[in-house]
């Protein structure tokens, strides 16, 4: 579990097993996976209208819920125009 | 596992022996075996290694994935058979 | 533990990872822990107009759990050597049951 340990303090992207992003800043994890998120976002994909953005704060995930977590590249999302992105949310993972 | 008559610690010559399920995937290594996944998933291709959880590694392996989509119109329904190949593949279960 | 230790012979090497949502992440092996969660550098992402979601993504952790397939290089893998590894695994694991 020593993946997540350089992600600490930094902004990050979280892919959920049910197909939903969350963005926020990773404050703590543990051996599970569980996550602590700050200032969480949550990014809802739709392939009528662009990305809306949900502020939802505080966060944990647990980990069994987690795909994938990612670092952010600040330049390259602040770069992105979100709304103008149309496309259909992540597949969901069966379980 | 009881039966000490394996003997562990002399277990490394080649057994045919087959005393537990995974034991029939051993004599499997490196011959080439049908796997069948989830979601109508199969792979052809050559064991080479495999452990407790069923996490395998093959080579020259041939997906088909089998999806059924139906015609909006005639209600039909259309088998569809995807085949992909790739080298060498590990696999989680 | 035969998997964790063969994924890090891969550390550093160019891999694809396909997960279960079909998404398949090609990058660097970084690191791999015991539950087989995989750390990935400089990641790219298959099909991006399907799958933009992780544009600005460039290093990612996976969970072991949402793995479906790795794809490997077959030059970084012996495969002899991972058939005796199989049996002497099998062989170790009924020797403690």
């Amino acid at each position: 579990m020593s993946g997540l340990e350089e992600l600490l303090q930094s902004k990050v992207l979280v892919a959920t097993t049910d197909g939903r992003i969350f963005v926020g800043t990773l404050r703590g994890f543990d051996q599970m996976c569980n996550i602590i998120l700050e200032h969480t976002v949550e990014r809802e994909f739709n392939a009528q209208r662009g990305v809306v953005i949900v502020a939802l704060g505080l966060y944990i995930i647990k980990g069994e819920n987690i795909a994938v977590v990612g670092s952010v590249d600040p330049e390259i999302d602040e770069s992105m125009d979100l709304s103008q992105i149309m496309c259909d949310p992540l597949p969901k993972i069966a379980v | 596992m009881a039966d000490v008559a394996a003997a562990p610690g002399h277990a490394e010559a080649v057994s045919t022996k087959v005393d537990v399920p995974l034991d029939l995937i051993k004599l499997s290594l490196d011959e080439r075996i049908l796997v069948k996944m989830r979601g109508d998933r199969e792979l052809r291709g050559r064991l080479h290694a495999y452990d407790q959880h069923l996490n395998m590694i093959l080579s020259d392996v041939e997906e088909t994935v089998t999806t059924v989509e139906i015609d909006e119109e005639t209600f039909e329904e259309m088998v569809k058979v995807q085949l992909s190949y790739t080298h060498k593949l590990f696999l989680t279960i | 533990m035969l998997f964790y230790s063969f994924f890090k012979t891969l550390v550093d090497k160019e891999v694809v990872v396909e997960l279960k949502n079909d998404l398949c992440i090609t990058g660097t092996l970084h690191s791999v822990d015991q539950f087989l969660n995989i750390k990935l550098l400089d990641i790219s992402v298959a099909e991006p107009e399907k799958y933009p979601h992780m544009v600005s993504v460039k290093t990612c952790f996976i969970r072991g759990s949402v793995v479906r397939y790795v794809r490997l290089n077959p030059a970084f893998v012996d495969t002899e050597l991972l058939q005796d590894a199989s049996r002497r695994e099998a062989n170790n694991i009924k020797g403690a049951a």
